[in-house]
């Protein structure tokens, strides 16, 4: 069997943002708004310890693509929607998709509004698209700040002849490069870049070389090899979701 | 209130439905056997699509990269993959761009103001104008000055540049006959560049082997997020936590300082008794690198605390005046006294220094901005910088390094002479807008009186007609009154000069004064240029190209806007800048003299980078063949830089590494002689306290504070944010989504960092809105209360606060509100002088904290 997943080497990590800017670029997520992020790949950060003994730690996260994954349980439509590839993926299929958001409730890793962020641990791997709203309304704007001197969102697009205007252009079967409306969304490993032999854009874009992808079930990948030395850690274990996201190592040398 | 579609599946589920969903006509069972009969035949992966090459300069790391260009759409970014210095990669900021140059604000049209009212808060009423009303109106004000006899009122004000600003900053100002060129570079880090200088002889950025390093000693920066080499650095720093030891030294935990071994958070203006302290250590414990510094003759060690040492005693090898900076400042600065002093353990300091001892001379002591850019921060930038002297850690493996050359072509000054007439050739020599040079103002430059900008004076200037007025201003891609602190004095200037123009991309605070509106393009995307970089050993000259059509109908400001100016000047009978434009910068190829503004631009591109593509010479380093391959690449890679390249012959006044400097003590005694006082009275007039000897070394200076501590308790620490691309990406909402990178913030606001201890103790919680006010000004941000941050300091990015920019930058554009307050409105007007920089850190703004 194939298990993709990731390990973090939060030893390299150095929380810069460099793969959720990426994973936006790649992916053409939206803004935040309505509660959702819409951020694929995000941070939370946990300090301790009173100064000058402080310690602080920022965790990289994403879909953990789960091996027990509550959200293609809670999927209720048929074929679903939310489902597990061969390769061990948690695939979204944007067609099947009713904008339930039964899987964003069982997802652990996942809120339904997120008011915060991850300075105090907010954050949702799961993000909705409502429905009846456009995937980019901040493009949809017409107006100028000064009139008839400097541009609108809407006129910028219709310029650059795409919404958004540095949308990256891919296709999928099972999902869209930019959302519909009413359908949830979430990281899908960049399926169409391992397709064709590419690695996912946050572990591509990761400057420190903290992110590396592989297959956990081949123990002679270079992420089995590192799981295997490290130990390494998963978020909420308790919940038994089985996580194929893998923290090694600690953030400081401290 | 809107129902969720889940809610109405819950209320199903209870009712015992089941498929049927609200507000739908079909049933999930319908709508998946639809999705299930569509056979997908999609190719799975990226459109077509094109790397190109260019530049970032959202830092000044200057990154060579890549943008992936699709149907003529800039879409994604990466290193380019030639880059020995980022290895492909790039930093957020590099990401981030993508909303700068598809940023909705960007001016389309040039236009100009309809109100003659300047100020904060003066809707300009800027109405579009065509392209020849705004350069006729531009060149009729400059005629004017020339047939006035007083070209030097015309100033040129620059912000970020490639090299292809000599057309716009020499050439222009130059030919017309105006000395005032004023850049922006000692709002940034001279201060840095005069603690290498005035030991090592190396006015510049230093670059750090740390591949080779076996302690990295962190200070006054958080290098893996903002100074010279970042994305080099977040690539090693992980394997340096392993090989290495890494010591942060910075009043807030930076990620440095939270992945370090070692976190020293000293009072702010303290830095130069933390490094003599660490000096103390060194050499008290004999711990100094023989082979660089020397040994005493006898080989025992005289350097006992409180004890002076006879100079005939010890014999140095590459260094110059060890036993004199004992005497004068180390010997009484022993580390417990430095911890009185600092805030930090003596116990820490020590520890620090025999770590730093047991690596050498494999340690690189990175000395950043909040070290240098202090009111009183020339000797500390010196202090920390002799550390890495006594280590022998100076130009040598896994320590600092200066830079391998990049043989480019310089402007042509006999060119440049020749179509300067008499006007210009005089009144280019008058004194500067920014007093460099005066008694008060010494701006030391590569040891010259006057030698260097000090940009944040210029306002003084400006303000009081001194030593003229300036009726003509023009300035690039520069927001002074965001960028400098002091802001309330930059408005007060701009709002008095009677005709400002402005080249950029977004109506920014300066455009909000200006008469004339340029829209320009935005850099990396849009235009030709070239910079000079190095990381990781190797120096690099890397190409900015329009790798997309510009969006809007905008010109290139190092290039297009001299042409088209000088085509107008020319029009009313002045055609020395023309002339000189398109001679110095013809097709190098086949000698063509350029036709238009475009070809100007690609000629003078040219020109410069041909030594690096032509063939002709060996260049040391990559081999490119021709200027197609050169575009093609976009960059050119020297060879590694040779560690000790100058050992033996730093550009110092001893040829050696200066503990006491023999090149700082000319500069000021020539300063102080043209000045015809002594250099003791050059002290008190640059407000350092030194007298004497203590002038020459490396020492501690009491911390300036404006503000009494009764009245301001809390000592304001101004840091610059990983995703701040300069002052420019606040109108990005990414950067306000990913804030919180920044340890200690939270997006989406203005974040002040407070430490509990001090929040109880004035009764703020996390989260409050608070006033931070200072002896400048007030400004509204919210405090987070965090263990980061030094109790009796608080701590804020720079970059939110604009009154203009754009939508997202601003709270309410058309009423100049804000979001936060900028830090440079907080921070008190200020220079460090000796520089001439503008003091940003090391404790002069000293602020009260109120919840509103």
């Amino acid at each position: 069997m194939t298990q993709y997943g990731m390990i973090i080497d939060l030893r390299k990590c150095v929380g810069c943002g460099a793969c959720a800017l990426a994973c936006k670029t790649e992916n053409n997520t939206a803004l935040r708004r309505n509660g959702q992020t819409h951020n694929w790949a995000d941070f939370i950060h946990e300090t301790t310890g009173t100064f000058p003994d402080t310690k602080f730690r920022t965790l990289p996260v994403l879909c953990n693509h789960c091996s027990n994954a509550p959200c293609v349980a809670a999927c209720p439509v048929e074929p679903k929607a939310m489902y597990k590839t061969a390769d061990g993926i948690t695939m979204h299929n944007d067609d099947r998709c009713i904008g339930c958001r039964a899987c964003q409730d069982a997802c652990p890793y996942s809120m339904d509004d997120v008011s915060t962020d991850g300075a105090s641990r907010e954050y949702s791997v799961i993000s909705y698209n409502d429905e009846g709203e456009p995937a980019h309304p901040f493009f949809s704007d017409k107006t100028e700040l000064i009139k008839r001197c400097s541009g609108s969102p809407a006129e910028l697009c219709s310029l650059a002849g795409a919404v958004p205007p540095h949308r990256t252009d891919y296709q999928h079967p099972d999902y869209k490069n930019v959302r519909r409306d009413n359908i949830v969304e979430k990281c899908i490993l960049c399926d169409h870049r391992l397709k064709v032999g590419e690695l996912p854009a946050c572990v591509e874009a990761c400057p420190s070389g903290a992110r590396i992808f592989g297959d956990l079930d081949d123990g002679k990948s270079e992420a089995a090899m590192l799981l295997q030395k490290h130990g390494g850690f998963v978020l909420k274990k308790e919940k038994g979701t089985k996580p194929n996201v893998h923290y090694i190592r600690n953030y400081s040398a401290r | 209130m809107k129902i969720k579609r889940r809610d109405f599946l819950k209320l199903s589920a209870i009712a015992g439905a089941t498929a049927a969903v609200g507000g739908c006509a079909r049933s999930a069972v319908e709508l998946n056997a639809l999705s299930a009969t569509k056979k997908s035949n999609v190719v799975i992966g990226e459109a077509p699509g094109e790397w190109k090459a260019t530049t970032c300069q959202g830092c000044t790391t200057w990154c060579p990269t890549e943008v992936f260009v699709q149907d003529g759409r800039a879409v994604k970014v990466k290193g380019n993959r030639y880059s020995k210095q980022n290895d492909g990669k790039v930093c957020p900021r590099g990401h981030l761009s993508l909303q700068q140059v598809y940023d909705p604000d960007r001016l389309k049209v040039p236009m100009k103001r309809t109100n003659p009212n300047k100020g904060k808060g003066q809707d300009p009423g800027f109405v579009p104008i065509s392209w020849d009303e705004a350069l006729s109106t531009i060149a009729d004000k400059m005629m004017a000055l020339r047939h006035d006899k007083e070209p030097e009122k015309f100033c040129l004000m620059r912000g970020r540049y490639t090299y292809m600003r000599d057309l716009i900053y020499d050439v222009v100002p130059k030919t017309f006959g105006s000395p005032n060129n004023i850049s922006h570079s000692s709002t940034c880090a001279e201060g840095e560049k005069f603690g290498s200088f005035f030991t090592e002889g190396y006015w510049d950025y230093r670059d750090y082997d740390l591949d080779n390093s076996r302690y990295i000693l962190i200070w006054g920066c958080d290098p893996v997020a903002s100074n010279r080499m970042v994305p080099a650095t977040i690539k090693r720093l992980g394997e340096a936590l392993d090989r290495a030891t890494v010591a942060v030294v910075d009043p807030r935990l930076t990620t440095s300082g939270a992945k370090g071994h070692e976190w020293l958070p000293l009072i702010p203006g303290t830095d130069g008794a933390v490094a003599l302290g660490i000096a103390h250590t060194i050499l008290t414990e004999g711990l100094w690198n023989r082979e660089f510094v020397g040994d005493f003759k006898d080989g025992v060690n005289r350097f006992v605390p409180g004890r002076k040492v006879t100079e005939e005693e010890f014999e140095e090898v590459h260094t110059y005046g060890v036993v004199k900076w004992w005497n004068i400042a180390v010997a009484d600065m022993s580390a417990s006294k430095a911890a009185s002093v600092s805030g930090v353990p003596a116990e820490q300091i020590v520890r620090v220094a025999r770590g730093l001892a047991a690596a050498a001379p494999h340690v690189a002591v990175w000395m950043g901005p909040g070290a240098a850019m202090q009111a009183r921060g020339g000797y500390s930038a010196m202090a920390v910088h002799a550390l890495a002297g006594l280590l022998g850690a100076v130009d040598n493996e896994g320590g600092s390094l200066q830079s391998a050359k990049i043989p480019v072509n310089k402007l042509n000054g006999d060119i440049l002479k020749k179509y300067q007439d008499e006007l210009a050739k005089k009144h280019s020599h008058m004194e500067k807008i920014d007093q460099r040079g005066r008694l008060e103002l010494p701006a030391l430059k590569s040891g010259k009186s006057g030698g260097g900008v000090a940009t944040n004076n210029a306002v003084t200037g400006m303000l009081n007609n001194d030593p003229y007025e300036i009726k003509v201003l023009i300035g690039y891609m520069n927001n002074f009154p965001f960028s400098c602190n002091g802001t309330d004095k930059w408005e007060k200037a701009l709002g008095k000069v009677p005709f400002t123009v402005h080249l950029t991309t977004n109506a920014s605070e300066f455009t909000m004064f200006a008469d004339i509106v340029i829209p320009c393009a935005v850099t990396k995307y849009e235009k030709w240029g070239f910079v000079k970089t190095k990381a990781n050993r190797y120096a690099a000259c890397t190409l900015v190209q329009p790798v997309i059509e510009p969006v809007w109908d905008v010109i290139q400001d190092e290039t297009e806007f001299p042409y088209l100016l000088a085509e107008k000047l020319k029009d009313r009978g002045f055609a020395n800048m023309y002339d000189c434009l398109v001679e110095m910068f013809c097709d190098p190829e086949t000698g063509a003299k350029a036709k238009n503004s475009k070809e100007l631009s690609l000629y003078a591109l040219k020109y410069y980078t041909k030594p690096l593509w032509d063939g002709k010479k060996d260049t040391h380093g990559d081999k490119i063949n021709g200027w197609a391959e050169m575009v093609a690449r976009g960059m050119w890679n020297s060879a590694p830089y040779e560690y000790k390249s100058h050992w033996g012959k730093f550009k110092t006044e001893t040829a050696k590494f200066e503990f006491y400097s023999e090149t700082l003590k000319k500069a000021l005694h020539k300063h102080a002689k043209r000045h015809h006082v002594s250099v003791d009275e050059v002290m008190t007039a640059v407000n350092y306290t030194a007298r004497g000897e203590l002038a020459f070394v490396p020492h501690h200076e009491p911390p300036m504070r404006h503000g009494a501590e009764s009245e301001f308790p809390f000592v304001f620490i101004d840091y610059k944010s990983r995703l701040n691309r300069e002052g420019r990406s606040q109108n990005c909402p990414w950067y306000y989504e990913f804030k919180h990178v920044d340890p200690g913030d939270v997006g989406g606001q203005d974040t002040l960092r407070i430490n509990p201890v001090d929040a109880n103790k004035i009764g703020i919680k996390d989260g409050d809105r608070v006033w931070v006010t200072s002896v400048a000004a007030s400004g509204e941000c919210i405090a987070r209360v965090w263990e980061g941050v030094r109790p009796g300091t608080v701590s804020k990015a720079y970059g939110q606060g604009h009154w203009a920019y754009g939508r997202t930058a601003t709270a309410d554009f058309g009423r100049s509100a804000t979001r936060g307050v900028n830090n440079n409105t907080i921070i008190p007007w200020e220079l460090e002088r000796l520089s001439g920089s503008n003091a940003r850190n090391g404790g002069h703004a000293a602020v009260r904290i109120e919840k509103i």
